[in-house]
């Protein structure tokens, strides 16, 4: 008999889902008890190198509001050739010839992916391009565009877009001269205007009235998004002959960068020629928009760009008009199907902030660099036309979630990044979590890690009966646009008991999952931080931690030293502890910027991800042994020791102070020292599987006892070992840590004591 | 190859594009997901580092302290590199290498150790254009070979590095086995790893292979491969 343990990691195999309760209370009142609600992760395009896809469409339920798919929890009657949806009840009559090979195949499949609707659509990559960049940097750019036209799908359709205090719109024709469209930066204009001056409206049509033409008209779209393999040449060519911007740029002053102009032209090209197909806008910007509606900071240098102390004391001029800017044109996209990915590379700060949405609400990437010709930018960027196993693009495009549910769950909603459809239905709760009020979803760009949090309530009255047949179920509908210009439906459909929780409180609390709920709750905590002020979000996080301890603690009132939880609970508070630490909750050391760029990453990614971001992983190497996880802890800092962080942005190797002395005298070099030469290798090839396929590419810091870089690590441990307990701790082990933070030890000791308290 | 520390802070090392390439598909040699459960709840501090079971023989203190442990005094570990063999079976009067050769799979042109031919590899080249330019447009073909040219002209002045000028001798190669797929994937490769040479004429070569795999084959096979025109860019094949 499988362990919860291994019910759960089978599951998330399987269907790429991990529920934070994995037997559900069968009631509302007792699950709003639980602290936790009922709520999933779920990768809707987990990769499952066993699954083919079926070459026939999902058999669907007949009842109009229902539509589920037939799923193994069906009940089926092949002789009758009838089928019963789970979800509904209905009885469906045998609709397709393809009935028996589905019917056994949805029976041991709980995901199945099928064919889709519609025809195979070419795939769309919009390339817009800041030429306010210095020389080394534009032209390592201009060869990182150059190599991804030798990346990109063969079939793809390209464009290109230049700006810096204009902006250009390059039409690529096959031969003859290259003519471009010059736009002013500062001028808004509609959708209309823009297509109209790009000539992508009828001209025949009479009035003022402009139809736009018939989207797919080549003789309309070639201009400007042509497939690569026939521009490829010239297109080469026109990147090599990009120029750095040329308006003078005065002393004391920033260049004049458009972005916020380009985009919208960008997004009004993609609107007026391929609406609701697969499209990738990447914009790449080597600083801060300065000129036009979007503009984040003026152009003069010595008015900085706004700062978090800024934003606390409402003193950021342009933050709000520009990042409503933003978001009303990453709606524009989202609802075209369009994704907007921002490559970032810049010393300072380049309004990230006010530019988020446009990656969050559309699913595309953003990505943080100091300068376009680092290894870091370089390496991300190819990543992005990272293949599978099968030798097939990973990222994919133009998709929808849909979720149903048994009668006695509703959607509360889901954090992630997607939009809403805004469809109707009964399965909607009242009560919204994150993006609310519908059970669909858009997710413009996809990959094989893309996870959304979703959330549930559980309906049924207290002291209802367990509902018939035991088990409540989900269904999860995905479609999309495979990189092979496909439509594809992926169907994954789970269950789990329902139990009463007055009599079977020990077996729901066995069925937790730490893992997921932890990551569940800090996406809803980072969620509220993005609309509440900070300590405000702390606070209701610790108020859901100390009700989780009230809840299943085994203790004696007023006793905290009696306290203890079981075996399915004891990582949890560690989370939470480092999750309060964490760079997504405190914004103390981090830019504005900084903050919406590890806030992206965090809402988006899978479990294990997720976690590492949460409490990064610490292994320790030494000789006294293989290397073994430690914990996060200063105490875990020995100078004979050295250790391997991984907090998914960056990788740190931290080398003791008796390691780092042995280093500098040379000893590694020596042949009767080679074991330490091994020892001081061990690490670093740990270290680059995770450097050679994670995306975003982590920064790799290489550092010492003592050392400047050391402090990435410092800041991470739980420091146990402070300046301020030093001596009365009474161990010599482990290094000091210079901070006022409040270690693990003295956070559990609260907790514990609030948890008892009958005053709580 | 060690990221730009001059420009980017803790810039990470870069890859070649077939490592990176293989590191996708292959399992996690030692994947480090494992997490220390906290202390018992209970109040006592955090447990000593050391606590774990080491599953190899104590270490002997070193006998100088300021000196890291001996590799004489460390229980074993496994030795990468291959023993020598025993003295008198082996008839060489030389002992062998103690290490073993180590190989570059990224392409079959490195297991040559000739410098490879610019002329042959030129050769090649202009036997596929020769045989496009029956049904590829005019431009296109002479857009190709000025990139070719380019590429020539750079091999000749001593302007490309050996590790490219050996893998486009691979490609061409793989092109003249009729083997698209390999040849598309090492100028994938070439551009990713060597931008900066092959820039401004690689995707000539693309294209050029992008061609030639559309091509009926019997095109191809009436081409001898030294009979091949000089196709210049000088274009004035039609």
């Amino acid at each position: 008999m499988a362990t919860y343990q291994e019910f759960i990691q089978q599951n998330e195999d399987r269907d790429g889902v991990r529920f934070s309760w994995n037997l559900w209370p069968s009631s509302r009142l007792e699950a709003t008890r639980l602290v936790v609600p009922v709520s999933c992760l779920f990768t809707p395009l987990k990769e499952r190198p066993d699954l083919p896809p079926v070459q026939y469409e999902p058999v669907l339920c007949s009842r109009a509001n229902c539509k589920a798919v037939l799923n193994p929890l069906c009940q089926v009657d092949y002789r009758a050739k009838i089928w019963a949806c789970n979800f509904c009840f209905q009885r469906n009559p045998v609709s397709t010839p393809q009935w028996t090979i589905l019917s056994c195949m949805t029976k041991h499949y709980s995901t199945i992916e099928y064919r889709g609707r519609g025809p195979p659509n070419p795939l769309i990559f919009l390339y817009v391009v800041d030429t306010c960049l210095e020389e080394e940097d534009l032209q390592a750019l201009k060869e990182s565009l150059q190599m991804s036209l030798s990346l990109l799908p063969p079939n793809a359709l390209v464009g290109l877009i230049t700006f810096g205090r204009m902006v250009q719109v390059h039409e690529l024709s096959c031969e003859g001269i290259a003519k471009s469209y010059v736009f002013r930066g500062t001028k808004e204009l509609s959708s209309k205007q823009i297509q109209e001056m790009l000539g992508l409206t009828n001209p025949a049509a009479s009035g003022p009235q402009s139809r736009p033409a018939a989207p797919q008209d080549p003789a309309v779209t070639c201009r400007f998004l042509q497939p690569v393999h026939k521009v490829d040449m010239n297109l080469t060519d026109l990147l090599g002959e990009l120029q750095r911007d040329p308006w003078p740029v005065p002393q004391g002053k920033r260049p004049l960068r458009s972005t916020g102009i380009a985009l919208s032209i960008a997004v009004g090209l993609l609107e007026g020629t391929f609406p609701n197909t697969g499209a990738r806008v990447m914009m790449f910007m080597g600083g801060p928009p300065t000129q036009g509606p979007g503009m984040v900071v003026g152009d003069e240098l010595k008015t900085p760009i706004r700062s978090w102390h800024d934003i606390t004391k409402d003193n950021a001029r342009h933050l709000k008009k520009a990042t409503k800017y933003y978001d009303a044109l990453a709606n524009r996209a989202a609802v075209n199907g369009h994704s907007i990915d921002i490559y970032a590379c810049a010393l300072d700060q380049t309004g990230l902030l006010e530019m988020k949405c446009l990656s969050n609400l559309t699913g595309g990437h953003i990505a943080m660099g100091d300068s376009f010709n680092t290894s870091l930018f370089k390496q991300t960027f190819q990543r992005v036309f990272s293949k599978d196993h099968n030798g097939e693009f990973r990222m994919a495009f133009g998709g929808t979630l849909e979720v149903k549910a048994s009668r006695e769950l509703k959607v509360s909603g889901a954090i992630g990044p997607c939009v809403s459809l805004n469809a109707k239905g009964p399965c909607i709760s009242e009560n919204e979590v994150g993006v609310g009020g519908t059970t669909q979803w858009k997710i413009c760009s996809l990959s094989p890690s893309t996870t959304l949090a979703l959330y549930f309530e559980v309906v049924n009255q207290h002291n209802a009966p367990i509902p018939q047949g035991g088990r409540g179920a989900v269904q999860f509908v995905t479609q999309y646009q495979h990189s092979n210009t496909q439509r594809r439906i992926r169907v994954t459909t789970v269950a789990r008991n329902w139990a009463d929780a007055q009599s079977q409180i020990q077996h729901i609390e066995s069925s937790f999952d730490q893992e997921a709920s932890a990551v569940i709750m800090a996406r809803l905590g980072v969620f509220r931080a993005e609309s509440e002020e900070g300590p405000d979000v702390l606070r209701w996080l610790d108020r859901q931690l100390i009700r989780l301890c009230q809840k299943f603690g085994q203790f004696n009132k007023d006793d905290p030293t009696s306290f203890k939880l079981s075996e399915s609970l004891s990582l949890y508070p560690q989370f939470m502890f480092h999750l309060r630490r964490s760079p997504f909750l405190q914004v103390f050391n981090n830019s504005p910027d900084e903050c919406s760029y590890y806030r992206h990453h965090f809402v988006r990614q899978d479990l294990t991800q997720s976690l590492i971001m949460i409490q990064p992983i610490l292994y320790s190497y030494s000789f006294h042994g293989p290397p073994e996880p430690v914990l996060l802890d200063s105490g875990s800092i020995l100078p004979d020791r050295i250790l391997l962080m991984d907090t998914f942005f960056q990788l740190v190797i931290y080398h003791g102070e008796t390691i780092a002395q042995w280093r500098k005298a040379g000893y590694q070099e020596q042949p009767e020292y080679e074991n330490f030469k091994h020892l001081l290798v061990a690490p670093v090839d740990d270290a680059q599987e995770i450097l050679q396929t994670r995306f975003p590419m982590p920064r790799y810091i290489d550092t010492e006892h003592g050392g400047s870089q050391a402090r990435f690590l410092l800041s991470k441990v739980n420091p146990s070992q402070t300046h301020n307990n030093l001596y009365s701790w009474g161990q010599e082990t482990g290094a000091p840590i210079l901070t006022d933070d409040v270690s693990l030890q003295v956070f559990m000791d609260h907790l514990k004591k609030l948890a008892v308290s009958s005053a709580t | 190859v060690n990221g730009n520390q001059e420009r980017g802070w803790n810039d990470p090392p870069q890859f070649s594009y077939g490592l990176q390439t293989a590191a996708q598909g292959a399992p996690k040699r030692t994947p480090l997901n494992k997490r220390v459960p906290p202390p018992q709840l209970t109040g006592s501090p955090c447990p000593v580092p050391g606590d774990f079971p080491s599953l190899t023989a104590p270490m002997t203190p070193p006998t100088n302290p300021l000196a890291p442990p001996c590799s004489m005094n460390t229980p074993p570990r496994p030795c990468p590199v291959a023993a020598p063999p025993l003295a008198g079976v082996m008839m060489m009067a030389t002992p062998p290498p103690p290490f073993p050769v180590v190989e570059h799979t990224d392409s079959a042109s490195s297991q040559s150790e000739n410098e490879p031919d610019v002329d042959d590899v030129v050769t090649l080249l202009n036997w596929a254009l020769t045989a496009c330019r029956h049904t590829v447009k005019k431009q296109v073909c002479n857009d190709v070979a000025k990139r070719l040219k380019l590429f020539e002209d750079m091999w000749k002045s001593g302007k490309l590095s050996l590790p490219v000028r050996r893998r486009m001798n691979g490609l061409v190669q793989e092109l003249k086995s009729c083997n698209w797929d390999a040849a598309d994937e090492i100028h994938r490769a070439l551009i990713v790893d060597h931008v900066n040479e092959v820039g401004q004429w690689m995707v000539g070569v693309k294209r050029l292979i992008a061609e030639t795999r559309n091509l009926n084959p019997d095109l191809l096979h009436t081409q001898e491969v030294d009979q091949s025109l000089d196709t210049s860019s000088t274009g004035n094949s039609d």
